[in-house]
């Protein structure tokens, strides 16, 4: 018995070699299985959250294009003229009729500007009275950080406007394919319930 | 010894075991933390969408009942409601969809309804409405701001406190939920607000149709108020209720729009081709009118009616059983200097003009004739005198159930006269290669034979009955 212990407890060259290949295989394994999640949950993550900005963006834009009188759009550059609705203190004006067929709140011709940009690593919402007083009064908040890969997409079709945001997913190390970015495509479409001023079309 | 050598063996299974299991309930805490936050945040923003369903549908609501408000008494318009609105009286809506939300939430629908004074246009005196809805939806889930303070900015839910408190609306509550504001404003719109409106087939059978339009009140779209080609417009909207619309190679300036149907021969059409199309006909009912007067009561021969400069008054309205004019005239007379007067006629049999027979419309009278019946005008047809087709105004009374009468406007080369017979059968048979009408027509058919030109008079839009009411101004009140 004493005899059998002693052959238990001891390890020979050979046994100790192939263990510690076996143990740095599965510990090298394990290592890159787990900096293989991690990096997936990572982008995941970062897919989850750019997702969550570009619904966010296009829920902003959706609000102000649904009551636009008329807009301007480039690429990451968006600009909507909507309606003066508040009074200075904020509060909801009586519309007026224009003689026109339509309604106008304030001042006739007056407007409020809303700019949509990409500065930097953030989308930009920036609203000021229109036309511009001396002493024009700009709010600008951002409406999405860290989205400096956004592409946001205005078209304009008259009746209806199209949106479209994009961002590059970072599953590979060696950047997103163009499909891949196609991929994250956030569509929407957008009815201008307004008469628009800019062109003649009418809504209904 | 082997008792306490098992002991030690089992002793760090546990604890390696525990180990584990700790490590991997880090993981799966990390995993519902991120993936339970974006569920919320995926919760929060439909319910938010969802409730401008819900807003946007009050602002539907309201003109269901001012449609309905139209339509001949008893209209039920207003049912429901706290009152008729009217300058200073506000009708209040409150309706509640019970499992109409996500996850079969309530959607309650918020509606306020107001007349303003400044809303009535000095032009026509039509009444513009404001309505105001509120659209809310209850929030499941825990009560708690999403990840994103920009998210919470965006969307404004109330969680814990009501967030927003006025007046206008009662059905807000401190509960948990999504609600959204719009204020829309509508407008009336006029039975002619197209140059030709069909409700089921609209068919321009014969080439070189041209549909245009003009504004008479505009000098720069009109000559001295009346049609000038050089300064066509492009508004001769032509439209059907139904399916089939064949424009038969006309030159359409304008737009030509189906309900969900198929416009042909359109190669000539200058503005949209539409198949968005919807625009219910509001009918006409019989004229009730407490006074009349009572002589003639048929007119078969030549005969001359007269109009009063009072609107409304009981001497300018005549109820006829027919009016028969075979190579016989009508003249509806107005004041000696042509100053504006008006006449109003209702005839519940045949209108019947041949021969050499023909209607005239005097200078200064704006005349308003209903027909219950059959309208066959040849011979020399209609004089306007005015040269203004809104001085000349024909509705068709809905006709019973399974009976289509029809309105044949043909005669002499040119027709100045608005029709709106939306359960008539309407041809328009103009004079030879060279007819022109000036005007609008409306009828459940609309066929065009012989006719070379239609001009739509753009002042029509602001006159006759209301037919429809449009939205001009929309906007979401995201304070």
């Amino acid at each position: 018995m004493k005899t059998n212990r002693n052959r238990i407890g001891a390890f020979t060259l050979t046994e100790v070699m192939i263990s510690s290949v076996i143990f740095s295989s599965v510990s090298l394994g394990l290592l890159m299985g787990f900096t293989s999640l991690e990096r997936s949950f990572a982008a995941t993550t970062d897919f989850a959250t750019n997702h969550a900005d570009e619904m966010r963006i296009s829920d902003y834009l959706a609000l102000d294009l649904r009551r636009a009188v008329s807009l301007q759009a480039t690429q990451n550059d968006t600009t909507i003229f909507i309606p003066r609705y508040y009074d200075g203190n904020g509060f909801p004006q009586m519309p007026t009729l224009d003689g026109k067929g339509g309604v106008y709140y304030g001042t006739s011709g007056n407007s409020v500007r809303v700019r949509y940009y990409l500065s930097g690593s953030t989308i930009y919402r920036e609203q000021v009275d229109w036309p511009l007083s001396i002493s024009p009064a700009y709010k600008t908040i951002p409406v999405a950080e860290n989205v400096k890969d956004f592409i946001f997409n205005i078209t304009d079709l008259g009746k209806v406007v199209t949106t479209k945001i994009t961002f590059n997913p970072t599953f590979r190390s060696a950047g997103a394919s163009a499909a891949a970015i196609a991929a994250t495509a956030f569509n929407n479409t957008t009815l201008l319930r307004n008469t628009r001023t800019d062109t003649s079309s009418s809504v209904y | 010894m082997k008792l306490n050598h098992d002991t030690h063996i089992t002793g760090s299974i546990l604890v390696w075991t525990v180990l584990t299991m700790v490590i991997l309930s880090l993981f799966a805490t990390e995993v519902l933390r991120a993936v339970s936050g974006r569920y919320q945040l995926g919760i929060q923003a439909a319910k938010w969408q969802e409730s401008l369903v819900a807003a946007e549908s009050g602002v539907d609501l309201a003109i269901v009942e001012l449609r309905k408000s139209l339509y001949p008494a008893p209209n039920n318009a207003w049912q429901g409601w706290s009152d008729i609105p009217g300058n200073g009286v506000v009708s209040h809506g409150l309706t509640a969809v019970p499992t109409e939300g996500l996850a079969a939430t309530p959607m309650n629908i918020e509606v306020n309804v107001d007349a303003p004074a400044q809303l009535k246009d000095p032009g026509n005196g039509w009444q513009y409405y404001r309505i105001r809805t509120l659209g809310s939806v209850p929030l499941t889930g825990p009560a708690r701001a999403g990840f994103n303070k920009q998210d919470t900015r965006l969307r404004k839910l109330t969680l814990h406190t009501q967030r927003f408190i006025d007046n206008l609306f009662t059905s807000e509550t401190s509960a948990p939920h999504a609600a959204r504001r719009i204020e829309a404003v509508v407008k009336p719109l006029s039975s002619f607000n197209q140059a030709i409106l069909a409700i089921s087939t609209l068919d321009l059978n014969n080439q070189n149709i041209v549909v245009d339009s003009y504004d008479s009140r505009d000098s720069t779209k009109s000559t001295n108020g009346l049609y000038d080609v050089n300064k066509r417009q492009e508004n001769g909207n032509i439209a059907t209720d139904g399916s089939i619309l064949d424009a038969g190679g006309a030159y359409v300036y304008g737009d030509v729009s189906t309900n969900s149907g198929t416009a042909t021969g359109v190669q000539h059409v200058t503005g949209d081709q539409r198949t968005d199309f919807y625009q219910d006909p509001i009918p006409i009912g019989a004229p009730v009118w407490p006074s009349i007067n009572p002589t003639p009561a048929t007119i078969t021969g030549t005969k001359t009616i007269t109009a009063s400069a009072t609107q409304g008054s009981a001497s300018s309205r005549y109820l006829l059983n027919a009016i028969t004019l075979n190579s016989k005239s009508l003249t509806l007379a107005g004041a000696a200097d042509g100053s504006k007067t008006y006449i109003e006629i209702h005839v519940t049999g045949d209108i019947t003009v041949t021969g050499n027979g023909m209607i005239t419309v005097a200078p200064g009278v704006n005349a308003t004739i209903y027909f219950d019946r059959n309208v066959d005008i040849e011979g020399n047809g209609i004089v306007n005198t005015n040269n203004q087709p809104s001085n000349l105004l024909f509705y068709g009374v809905q006709p019973s159930s399974g009976a289509t009468p029809y309105v044949k406007l043909a005669g002499n080369g040119t027709i100045t006269a608005a029709v709106y017979a939306p359960g008539h059968d309407v041809l328009i048979k103009g004079g030879g290669t060279n007819g022109h009408v000036f005007g609008s027509v409306v009828g459940k058919t609309v066929t065009m034979n012989g006719v070379t030109n239609l001009h739509y008079d753009e002042a029509l839009d602001s006159g006759g009955l209301i037919n429809n009411y449009q939205i001009v101004g929309w906007f979401e009140d995201n304070r």
